[in-house]
């Protein structure tokens, strides 16, 4: 694939970070940036692109002051912009490549921002905060640095058919969103499809284990193989973690290990970010400038940094615990700090406990406040939840049951893993015979979509026209949003491409439906037809036009 | 075929430059001469010869590649059911106009009454003038708001600006505000195009909100459009390519030399006057299909009053002159064009925005150099124009600067044979009963020979029950049609339908006409396109497109139309146009061209 001669890291992608509000004062214009990737460029290079988002964000606002810029489309590069925070801003660069490959659904890549932000904030808080504690910027770079060199090498491994899309990953080439994921939607969650009394048994699980840590009000996520079973979270913290979870805690992200795809070059993707940053000329100086580098152990340095993102820095105890030493070891004991995250919704930091027994990943928040001692309170809730989910309170018939087993059977877990597996249709679930589809829940913030693998089969020409659609369907929602904010849009589209496939995208009370249809031949009046037998049948004729 | 659209949609930089002796004096001077009613005398080598300007031209012979109209195919049929007619395509109209084609005043105009102009929110503070739809803001020719500048409220929220400068950011035209005070935002302009220039790249396109800011570098020229309207990138790029075009109209390309030698060279003094000219042509962009289908329209017309029109500018054609064209308002009445020549629609577009927004031409008879872009950028032809009446005007052109009192005569000559042969009353009278529309689309596809009513129109007494569609009055044709644009690619033509209820307000017509530009937008993309079909319903209506190797069909209908109803209705839609073609096209545009 052509890809692979496109070239070094730093020639396909700039990321970065400033803030507004810094800097403003000639000769000081450093301070404005806080992440820069690549690190290596002159910084005189880094001010550039910077000055040019910067000069447009001021611009864009003479006309239109409520959405400064968003998108800078030129010739040979996509700039990409979000604000993360008031005055905080991403960019994202991305160099358009003669090859057809290199094209992406600019929305797509702006998912990667906002997950970027948002699990950073989950870890770290805001931006802001960090700024507001420590004015010099140091530690916000000295965190930011290394959280997005860890996420740009790892991501997203969602299943482990994604890798065939991956396959001409080599070279040092970034692999972003492109139009062959135009059947994916980032920063949603994939849920699990159970039957009604498996649904109850979820529903026991999460009671019980939400009453580990006595009156604390606890929340909790239960995910089996790569999807959501059941969430107590908002929206937002659920795909935060959600997130989390795939890319770091569920059995296939703990096995898969190096083997994982990433942005970054397969493999020894570490070190390839060290040889850059000792290549470079002004190498030295920038590692000064943000800090500590990503190849120093966590919590040395003047700031203790952890880094969540880490590879393969999480393990499966013998109790069935995950940990990890991300967050440093607890002083005087052998034991790890139990790592913690802040939810968006109620802006409380939460102890986060993940359980695991075969294909099932528990996820505990505690509330931090709520627990006094510290660590040791944390392994009291645990022994608790422990107690919980293996031996159910007052339950003869599972006494017996358990008793059968002959010994301290995972009852409850075990039951509900049992029935979960049992009604799960595995790796291509999901897969609808004859359609490529992608529907998302806008509402929930949830979306199903094709098994990757049959993805695939799907000519370059049709993702080509339904990533095409994508985009003006983006514009179209988008202006609703400013027309008509808080109204649905109401759309129906279906175009025969040149190559004979349909792509078809159906907008309605916030669900939307993406797919195409690849069948020869097919007319206007059957693509309809065949949308509407998925829609009664598989989204409960939410796309059903009677 | 001759320039077709896909590769007249090239940038004009690709021309070749043809006129080496052009020079900047020759452009001072083209204002002294912009209307002269006298012959002007210019220095020869301020032009090229006439064959030069031939050889100079991008036409390709039109040859028997071309499909015959007659044998214009139905594809996709089973996309379009079962309805497809089976009379022959070729019609059997003998040119009487039939006498129950009575109809209702034109609407013609009702469309050229939406306008850009409105801020898009009146605030409170009572210094914005915003003009509500329903007041259907009568278009007033020229510049307006030339109070404002960058530093206005009512400057910022207008929805569409457009400035052209140079590249040393010097203002040349702005659509609002007074091109001096803004020097210092037209070098802001200049500023982002040159900090992404030097990074060796081009901005094309910078998105924030609902705006839009659309670049296209020219050489030394810039054009940017600042935009909240919901037109599509390709939209507004095209519509900078058009206004470029039309500079170029006025000055013709050499006006790059003048950058070359003196780049602080100020453009504003040659242009000056001309703002009517681009006013018009940017209101244009919202309500003349033409602006972005690359094609144009014909004012409908019995074939034998189009041939015999068509037969004298013939005559005139083969005496020396380049091109002979009679419209009326913005619709072709004939057009001939001398051996190889052939014209390209958007270069009509051009000359007729340029006509018939500079009030000077309607006062007398006048010779302009003018020069047409597509045809060749670098020199300049001369055009003798003549208003017939209010509305129709002769437009002959040469390459002579010396021709006038050839031309003159030409026109008298033509004059008339138009007048003897009843043309111009037929003009008029086609005028009053407009074009197609929605309600009569036939509702049994019968061939009809013979003497046939106007534009197939079937206009039984209204007890008839053989009329089904009038209970319908009032909500389009049949099936909830609405509207239709019919494109005829091997013609270069269209033929939209008259706004019929309920289209009735200029802000619902507006809205169509921009869904139809995002629909064509749509259909043609660059990478991908052009689509074959494609079917989009949302609140305001369901829209239908259809584009084959011959034509291109857009139809819009009733929100809750029935799909396999409207597949139908789009079938005899083009049945329909097929039945009428010989009065609704000019057959065989400039014969003399392939």
């Amino acid at each position: 694939m052509g890809l692979a001669s496109i070239g070094t890291a730093s020639e396909g992608m700039q990321l970065c970070i400033f803030d507004l509000r810094r800097g403003q004062h000639e000769g000081q214009e450093l301070d404005k940036i806080l992440f820069f990737f690549p690190a290596d460029l002159p910084f005189s290079t880094q001010l550039s692109v910077i000055g040019l988002s910067e000069g447009l964000i001021t611009f864009t606002r003479i006309f239109s002051p409520e959405a400064a810029c968003e998108v800078i489309e030129a010739e040979r590069h996509s700039h990409v912009f979000y604000e993360a925070e008031p005055d905080i801003w991403m960019v994202m660069v991305v160099e358009k490549s003669k090859e057809l490959e290199a094209i992406w659904r600019i929305d797509a890549l702006r998912e990667v921002l906002k997950e970027i932000h948002s699990l950073f904030m989950m870890f770290h808080g805001s931006i802001r905060a960090l700024l507001d504690k420590e004015p010099s910027g140091e530690l916000t770079r000295a965190h930011l640095y290394p959280f997005i060199m860890d996420y740009l090498r790892a991501c997203q491994k969602r299943s482990p058919l994604d890798e065939c899309c991956w396959d001409f990953l080599v070279g040092k080439k970034l692999q972003l969103p492109s139009f062959r994921d135009c059947l994916k939607e980032r920063r949603t969650v994939q849920m699990l499809t159970v039957g009604r009394e498996a649904a109850i048994e979820v529903q026991t699980l999460v009671r019980v284990l939400e009453l580990c840590a006595g009156n604390t009000p606890c929340s909790s996520l239960i995910l089996f193989q790569d999807l959501l079973v059941s969430t107590t979270l908002s929206p937002e913290d659920t795909i935060n973690l959600f997130t989390y979870a795939v890319l770091r805690l569920t059995p296939h992200a703990l096995s898969s290990g190096a083997s994982s795809w990433s942005y970054l070059r397969k493999g020894n993707s570490s070190s390839h970010v060290a040889t850059v940053s000792t290549l470079a000329p002004s190498g030295s100086v920038s590692e000064q400038f943000y800090g500590s580098r990503d190849t120093s152990p966590a919590g040395d340095n003047r700031y203790r940094i952890t880094r969540p993102l880490q590879h393969d820095k999480w393990f499966k105890g013998k109790d069935g615990f995950l940990s990890t030493d991300i967050w440093g070891m607890d002083a005087g004991s052998l034991n790890v700090t139990t790592p913690t995250v802040w939810l968006r919704q109620t802006e409380e930091r939460m102890y986060l406990c993940a359980y695991q027994y075969r294909s099932l990943t528990l996820i505990l928040l505690i509330p931090f406040s709520s627990i006094l001692n510290g660590e040791q309170g944390v392994s009291i809730v645990k022994q608790q939840l422990l107690e919980n989910i293996l031996c159910p309170p007052i339950e003869p018939f599972a006494l017996v049951v358990s008793a059968c087993l002959d010994c301290k059977a995972s009852l409850k877990i075990l039951k509900v893993e049992e029935k979960l597996s049992k009604g799960w249709g595995g790796e291509n679930a999901y897969h609808v015979s004859g359609y490529r589809y992608l529907l998302v829940d806008g509402n929930r913030e949830i979306s199903r979509a094709s098994p990757p693998a049959k993805v695939t089969t799907l000519t370059k020409e049709s993702l080509l026209a339904l990533n095409r659609l994508r985009e003006e369907v983006d514009s179209e929602k988008s202006r609703a949003k400013w027309d008509n904010p808080g109204h649905d849009k109401d759309l129906e589209v279906c175009i025969r491409a040149k190559n004979n496939a349909w792509a078809i995208a159906r907008i309605t009370g916030g669900k939307e439906l993406y797919m195409v249809l690849e069948k020869a031949n097919e007319t206007l009046l059957y693509a309809s037809d065949a949308v509407e037998k998925f829609s009664n049948r598989y989204c409960s004729g939410a796309f059903s036009l009677d | 075929m001759s320039l077709d659209s896909s590769s007249s949609s090239s940038s004009g930089d690709e021309y070749i430059e043809e006129n080496p002796n052009s020079n900047p004096k020759m452009v001072d001077e083209r204002f002294e001469v912009l209307t002269l009613t006298e012959p002007v005398e210019l220095e020869s080598n301020h032009r090229g010869d006439g064959s030069e300007i031939e050889n100079g031209s991008l036409n390709r012979e039109r040859n028997g590649g071309d499909e015959d109209d007659d044998r214009l195919r139905v594809e996709n049929q089973e996309i379009f059911g079962d309805a497809g007619p089976s009379s022959p395509s070729s019609s059997g109209y003998a040119g009487e106009r039939g006498s129950s084609s009575a109809t209702s005043a034109s609407r013609i105009d009702e469309a050229s009454e939406i306008d850009d102009n409105e801020i898009r929110e009146v605030r409170n503070d009572g210094s914005l003038e915003g003009i509500s739809d329903s007041q259907a803001s009568s278009w007033v020719p020229g510049k307006r708001h030339i109070d404002e500048d960058d530093a206005s409220i009512s400057w910022r929220k207008r929805k569409k600006h457009f400035f052209i400068l140079s590249n040393s950011g010097k203002p040349i035209y702005s659509r609002y505000g007074d091109e001096h005070k803004l020097a210092g935002f037209s070098a802001t302009l200049q500023a982002i195009i040159s900090f992404v220039e030097n990074g060796g790249d081009r901005v094309k396109l910078v998105k924030a909100g609902k705006h839009q800011v659309v670049f296209l570098v020219k050489g030394p020229i810039y054009l940017v459009c600042i935009s909240c309207t919901e037109e599509p990138f390709e939209s507004l790029k095209g519509q900078l390519e058009l206004i470029y075009g039309q500079m170029i109209l006025i000055l013709t390309k050499s006006i790059n030399r003048c950058f070359e030698k003196n780049p602080k060279f100020d453009m504003t003094p040659l242009l000056g006057g001309t703002d009517v000219v681009f006013s018009s042509l940017i209101h244009s962009f919202s309500w003349n299909p033409a602006t972005f289908l690359h094609a144009y329209t014909c004012l409908p017309l019995a074939y034998a009053t189009r041939q015999a029109a068509g037969a004298i500018l013939q005559d005139v054609a083969d005496s020396g002159v380049l091109f002979a064209i009679l419209m009326c308002k913005h619709k072709v009445i004939s057009l001939v064009g001398a051996q190889k020549a052939s014209l390209h629609p958007d270069d009509m577009l051009l000359l007729s925005n340029f006509v018939m927004s500079s009030e000077s031409f309607r006062t007398s008879e006048s010779f302009s150099p003018i020069c047409l872009p597509r045809y060749n950028p670098m020199a300049f032809l001369y055009a003798y124009v003549h208003f017939l009446d209010v509305d129709t005007y002769l437009m002959l052109l040469t390459t002579s600067s010396d021709a006038f009192y050839h031309l003159k005569d030409c026109r008298i000559r033509i004059e008339m044979v138009l007048l003897k042969s009843n043309v111009l009353s037929e003009v008029q009278r086609s005028m009053i009963d407009g074009g197609m529309r929605v309600e009569d689309l036939p509702i049994d596809p019968l061939p009809r020979f013979g003497s046939s009513p106007h534009l197939g129109q079937q206009r039984p007494p209204t007890d008839s029950p053989e009329r089904p569609t009038e209970p319908f009055i009032g909500i389009g044709g049949p099936a909830g049609l609405w509207h239709f644009i019919y494109r005829s690619i091997y013609l270069d033509q269209y033929v939209s339908s008259e706004f019929s209820p309920p289209l009735n307000s200029p802000r619902q017509q507006k809205r169509l006409y921009r869904a139809y530009q995002r629909l064509f937008a749509s259909m043609h993309d660059k990478g991908i396109g052009p689509h074959k079909t494609q079917f989009r319903r949302d609140e305001n209506c369901v829209l239908l497109c259809w584009v084959t190797q011959d034509f291109e069909l857009y139809a819009a209908f009733d929100p809750l139309a029935d799909k396999a109803l409207a597949i139908k209705t789009c079938n005899r839609v083009c049945q329909w146009v097929k039945d009428v073609e010989n009065e609704i096209f000019l057959q065989g545009a400039s014969p003399f061209s392939w």
